[in-house]
């Protein structure tokens, strides 16, 4: 089971992340004061840190992570903020943070963005090579296979892919594709990812005996061997 | 004293008095220069005359005797020629005259040996001269001269030439000051004024500009444009509070409205799961505008111009082109594109890529099904443009100028915020560009016009 720290002093917003990554299966722990805050993100415990960027007493969330940082801990640690302009994310990115998400957000977003930075700092994943049941790819010569079957991909549809594979068994969201295969960080104002998925769909899925890649209804995509499967791996 | 500190502190002034010191010197330089090219020549020339008319006498002396020298001075001063300034003397040893015209006295013996000035008497008359007096082997005087009276005239008119013009400089130059003083406050004054009408809060001010074109106009023309352009800022900000708290309470209001329905129905059980879901919708609908005005706000603002890199507008619209190909094809369209080589802009890549991505989502949005959509890019010597045209119904002449403002929008039927164009247009000001939108005959061309870089 992962541990989670919450460090937010609103007690709503800390109470609504808490309930629903509880129902995904984490253990959870809130710290609303930043004094207490700068020790706890120091024990070893924690796989991610969600870090509130303002703080009661005026204190800037990104000095508890500069203090995590600099004692050398590589956890995870997600930052939230009201705070959306460029130039603040970039300040949370040079702090050390993993990922920065804009409030309000989706509890979606959050958990598959938590989900993503774990799997992420896990050390042993460097692969060649990623399977989900009959889907093979190789990450070196691209090349991809569904039941010993060669499929021909598009570069870009080849990163979705991968992205989707590296994840599997999790949920994405539609913004981290968006981040994440094709670089851009701004709200396109039609749904494109839908679009490019069914492409991915037709190729991997079409004429294959089970589908592979799910959607997630109001969340995003799962590329999993079975829907659901989600709980019962990690 | 106080009038005497302010016009210290006058810039006019300072520049007045320095120029007329600067003229005072130059004159004085003239003026000497002028004297020793004038009286000193003169006074060579006497000298040199005075000498060989000396060697000449001394000589005719040597050969013929003092009686003939005696004899020929007095033909020298009959002769008429430079006979009312020449002197000539010839003394005995005991202090006779011989012959000339200079009244003798002891003095002239011990002054014997070159040339030198004197007040002596000639013909009678007091005359300042010019003399040289030699002394002869038997013991006799020959005194050769010239009277000076007309150079000393000379000195005298040009001394006095020279203090009338210095004091006319002088006069001159004050009488310049004040007028220049006069002027620069004049000028000044206006930009002064404008200064402070605007501190007292009327911001609608502006420096009067002068008709003659040099540095105070353009000056007052530059303040004005960056008054204009606060202005403006101003203004969008009160323009764009008026309109955010419209289209924020709006929906606000539809959520509430919406909640308290479903609350007072008479089996809230079954109406409420629907109407929170559609309460959630409409925040984060609302989420998303204030995003995406904060993004538009942030642009305006010129932050993210420190971050500016040489961009390729060909790189950024391959990869719109990515990205929108996959919605394009789906919605039957097809999608052409033609590039110019060395597209490249000073700028932000996200944000050329949100512009451009902006510019394809509304094609795509307002094609009709089979549409044709073509995104190029051109580049000449002054700037490269990136232009994508659709055929689909355009905008009206009319309408042109409004798009582009936060939440105007066109067709009020097509689902959208108002935003798109709006955030294109300030992505496009940002980099110092524009979007010009033109008639595609029919459908629409949207342009995005950015300058060369500067080294081409």
């Amino acid at each position: 089971m992962h541990r989670c720290l919450i460090i937010e002093d609103d007690a709503d917003n800390a109470r609504y992340i808490a309930r629903g990554l509880s129902a995904q299966g984490w253990q959870v722990s809130i710290c609303s004061s930043p004094s207490q805050a700068a020790g706890q993100v120091l024990e070893p415990a924690w796989d991610v840190i969600v870090l509130d960027r303002m703080l009661s007493g005026d204190v800037d969330g990104l000095s508890i992570l500069q203090t995590l940082r600099a004692h050398g801990r590589r956890t995870p640690v997600l930052v939230l903020s009201a705070l959306a302009a460029t130039d603040e994310r970039v300040r949370g990115l040079k702090a050390g943070c993993d990922d920065y998400l804009t409030k309000p957000f989706s509890l979606i977003e959050l958990s598959a963005r938590i989900e993503a930075l774990v799997r992420r700092s896990d050390p042993a994943e460097s692969p060649r090579e990623l399977r989900a049941a009959d889907l093979r790819i190789d990450l070196i010569t691209r090349s991809v296979e569904r039941s010993g079957r060669l499929i021909a991909l598009q570069p870009r549809e080849f990163r979705l892919l991968a992205y989707l594979m590296l994840h599997q068994g999790r949920t994405v969201t539609r913004t981290m594709l968006l981040e994440a295969v094709w670089d851009y960080r701004f709200d396109p104002q039609t749904n494109l990812i839908d679009v490019h998925i069914s492409r991915l769909r037709n190729k991997i899925d079409r004429e294959a005996q089970f589908p592979l890649i799910h959607t997630v209804r109001g969340a995003g995509y799962m590329l999993a061997a079975r829907p659901g499967a989600a709980a019962s791996e990690a | 004293m106080r009038a005497l500190v302010r016009w210290g502190s006058s810039i006019a002034l300072r520049q007045a008095l320095g120029h007329a010191l600067l003229v005072v010197v130059t004159m004085a330089i003239l003026l000497l220069i002028v004297y020793q090219q004038t009286v000193g020549a003169w006074r060579l020339r006497i000298d040199r005359e005075i000498d060989v008319t000396t060697r000449h006498l001394v000589e005719y002396e040597r050969r013929l005797g003092p009686a003939a020298l005696a004899a020929h001075i007095n033909a020298l001063l009959g002769d008429g020629i430079a006979s009312d300034t020449e002197i000539y003397a010839l003394i005995t040893a005991d202090g006779r005259a011989l012959a000339g015209n200079l009244s003798v006295d002891d003095s002239l013996r011990q002054a014997a040996g070159g040339i030198g000035d004197r007040d002596v008497v000639r013909a009678g008359r007091p005359s300042h001269a010019r003399l040289c007096i030699t002394a002869l082997q038997d013991g006799a005087l020959l005194v050769v001269g010239r009277d000076m009276q007309d150079q000393r005239a000379l000195r005298q008119l040009m001394r006095r030439a020279s203090v009338w013009a210095a004091a006319a400089t002088v006069l001159l130059a004050a009488a310049g000051a004040l007028i220049l003083r006069r002027q620069l406050e004049q000028r000044i004054g206006g930009i002064r004024r404008t200064a402070h009408e605007i501190e007292r809060g009327d911001l609608a001010r502006r420096v009067p500009i002068s008709p003659h074109e040099d540095e105070f106009a353009r000056l007052s023309r530059d303040i004005n444009a960056m008054l204009d352009r606060i202005h403006d800022l101003m203004e969008g900000v009160r323009h764009v509070s008026n309109t955010i708290a419209h289209n924020i309470r709006t929906p606000l209001a539809r959520a509430v409205a919406r909640l308290a329905t479903a609350q007072q129905a008479p089996d809230p059980g079954a109406s409420l799961p629907a109407a929170v879901e559609s309460a959630i919708g409409e925040i984060q609908d609302l989420n998303s505008v204030l995003e995406k005005l904060l993004r538009i706000a942030e642009v305006e603002s010129g932050t993210r111009r420190q971050a500016f890199t040489t961009v390729s507008l060909n790189a950024v619209v391959v990869d719109a082109l990515d990205l929108y190909g996959a919605l394009a094809e789906a919605r039957g369209l097809r999608l052409t594109h033609a590039f110019a080589p060395h597209a490249m802009v000073e700028g932000d890549a996200d944000l050329l890529a949100n512009a451009v991505a902006n510019l394809l989502d509304n094609a795509i949005k307002f094609s009709p099904p089979g549409g044709s959509i073509h995104v190029d890019t051109r580049v000449d010597r002054t700037q490269v443009m990136v232009a994508v045209r659709d055929r689909g119904p355009g905008i009206a002449p009319q309408a042109r100028e409004s798009v582009g403002i936060r939440f105007y929008r066109v067709d009020r039927t097509v689902p959208g915020w108002g935003l798109g164009l709006a955030s294109v247009r300030a992505i496009a000001q940002l980099h110092g560009g524009s979007l010009q939108l033109l008639d595609g005959a029919p459908g629409l061309e949207a342009r995005l016009i950015f300058p060369a870089p500067a080294d081409g």
